[in-house]
């Protein structure tokens, strides 16, 4: 598997506090990869790190397969960015600024500047200074500045902050079709439901530490079988399944089954126990569960 | 030259900026004179006329004074603004080298401002021979230490500013700079004890550009020592301004 950001041992540390805490990471080409964390995690170190805005405290990067930072130029030739919230100069217009950056990038950076802003959307306003931009058009024109660099790599940090619903939508459309392309998107973000509906692989990360990572849906389906329950009576039901998680949902049951329990065990024990069953499916996993699971099991080992 | 451009276009954009370069240097020069012509015109016994040599060394001092505001403005702006507006990091992550990203900044200031001095300066000697009437004209040598005078208290200070600008605000580098500039070297200058150390005062290295006659205080020292002071302070300004904005985090 060819990958595109690939890191050993990355530590950034301020003081005694590591923000990023020995990341071993591993972004394969051509897919949307989410960097999933609360605030505070240490997405953004990560990904100013990874850009070499800010020296790492030790170990190594490669960024699309070149040592960091020995072939940085090399590297971030191919490169788009978007660090934290994409800011410009304000009395520029849209284009003057595609401008300023295109010039520091090779020749034909400044010949693909009305194909980018064509592709966002903002071709109409790229005679209009950026200070009367929408937080919405600033991500876009950020995007097009990323375009700039007819990149192999995307990387965005949180790209769906401040974008109301429409703009979120067109986001995610927008990162799709650069992977159609066979661009990779490394995008960070807080929000699950936005990684699990954009991304193909995630990592998650928690107090500069990458918990788990690989393929979104191979995540989410990874550890105990979860189903949902009917039964005419819950508290029988609950006595029959001491020692499993058991949660109550809506008017039923949802169960984690462990010890290797399958649900016609289920069934068949509830049965037996005198508890009818009127419902029983395995409920779907979720992103937001496993990650939900994964950091309430990381407070309590605190 | 692509970033030296963009520079530019980063500082001719800013209408405020322009404005207020343009009238400290070409603005001061013309009100100047159009202040001499009326009050020549309206007392031609009292007031000699507009040109000649003496009223451009008035409006040489003048431009240097107000162009050398203008010059640490501009200096200021440009060291500033890329990390100002947060487009500072945007430009590093194109893989550009920082020093390089440093460089351009002074390259750029000085291309906006040289050319408004240069305006500036016309506008004086223009001024100096249309105006003369009866009054003696400059001469070639006074005209030649005039411009080396002015262009190298000015453009001096634009190196200082975007060198001083890697460390902090623009608003202290201004008022810095101004503060140097207008009271504390002249106070270093006029202390006799400091002796021959006085020389190493880049005000100091400038002024000796100035013909003779025209400062007060002006220290004895060779054009040598003058242009290699002037080197010196703008390597150390350059080299730190530098050395900051690699060492920082974009």
């Amino acid at each position: 598997m060819e990958a595109v950001i690939e890191t050993r041992g990355l530590t950034k540390r301020f003081g005694d506090r590591a923000a990023v805490d020995g990341v071993d990471l591993l972004v394969p080409a051509g897919v949307a990869f989410g960097f999933l964390g609360p605030n505070g995690a240490g997405k953004t170190t990560m990904i100013r790190t990874l850009l070499g805005l800010t020296r790492p405290s030790s170990g190594e990067v490669l960024l699309l397969g070149l040592p960091q930072p020995a072939k940085r130029r090399e590297a971030l030739a191919r490169v788009g960015a978007i660090v934290e919230e994409p800011k410009f100069h304000p009395h520029l217009t849209g284009r003057e600024n595609l401008k300023i950056v295109a010039a520091a990038r090779d020749r034909a950076a400044e010949a693909r500047i009305p194909e980018a802003l064509q592709r966002v959307g903002l071709a109409h306003r790229g005679s209009d200074r950026v200070k009367t931009y929408s937080l919405g058009m600033r991500q876009r024109l950020g995007i097009a500045r990323c375009l700039l660099a007819d990149p192999a790599l995307l990387i965005l940090d949180e790209p769906m902050n401040g974008l109301d619903p429409a703009g979120i939508l067109e986001m995610r459309h927008l990162i799709r079709a650069f992977v159609d392309e066979g661009r990779t998107v490394f995008l960070s973000s807080h929000l699950l439901d936005e990684v699990e509906k954009t991304c193909d692989h995630v990592a998650i990360v928690d107090q500069g530490r990458i918990v788990v990572q690989g393929a979104v849906a191979e995540i989410a389906e990874s550890g105990d079988p979860t189903l949902l329950l009917e039964v005419d009576d819950l508290a029988a039901a609950r006595r029959v399944l001491d020692g499993h998680r058991v949660d109550v949902e809506g008017g039923g049951l949802r169960v984690s089954l462990t010890n290797g329990l399958g649900a016609a065990e289920l069934n068949r024990a509830l049965v037996e126990a005198g508890v009818a069953v009127s419902r029983l499916e395995p409920a779907r996993a979720t992103l937001e569960e496993k990650f939900l699971a994964i950091t309430s099991r990381l407070e309590g080992n605190e | 030259m692509r970033l030296v451009g963009a520079e530019v276009l980063k500082l001719v954009r800013r209408r405020g900026l322009m404005a207020w370069s343009l009238l400290l240097t070409v603005g001061s020069v013309l009100v100047a004179e159009i202040v001499l012509v009326a009050l020549h015109a309206a007392n031609s016994a009292k007031h000699d006329p507009a040109g000649g040599a003496a009223n451009l060394e008035h409006l040489v001092f003048l431009l240097s004074g107000l162009g050398n505001v203008a010059a640490i403005i501009i200096g200021a702006t440009a060291g500033t603004q890329d990390v100002g507006n947060g487009v500072f990091r945007d430009l590093v992550v194109t893989g550009r080298k920082r020093s390089t990203l440093f460089n351009v900044r002074v390259v750029g200031a000085l291309a906006v401002f040289l050319p408004m001095l240069a305006l500036g300066f016309a506008v004086a000697i223009g001024g100096s021979f249309l105006l003369a009437g009866g009054l003696p004209l400059p001469t070639g040598a006074d005209i030649g230490r005039y411009l080396a005078y002015t262009v190298a208290l000015t453009a001096i200070d634009v190196i200082l500013a975007v060198g001083l600008a890697a460390f902090t605000s623009s608003r202290v580098v201004v008022g810095v700079l101004i503060a140097w500039n207008a009271i504390v070297s002249h106070l270093l200058i006029a202390i006799g004890s400091l002796g021959g150390s006085r020389k190493l005062i880049d005000v100091a290295a400038a002024e000796h550009f100035a013909p003779r006659h025209a400062i007060d205080n002006q220290l004895a020292m060779s054009s040598v020592t003058a242009v290699l002071t002037l080197v010196v302070w703008a390597v150390i300004f350059l080299r730190a301004g530098r050395w900051w904005t690699n060492r920082t985090d974009a």
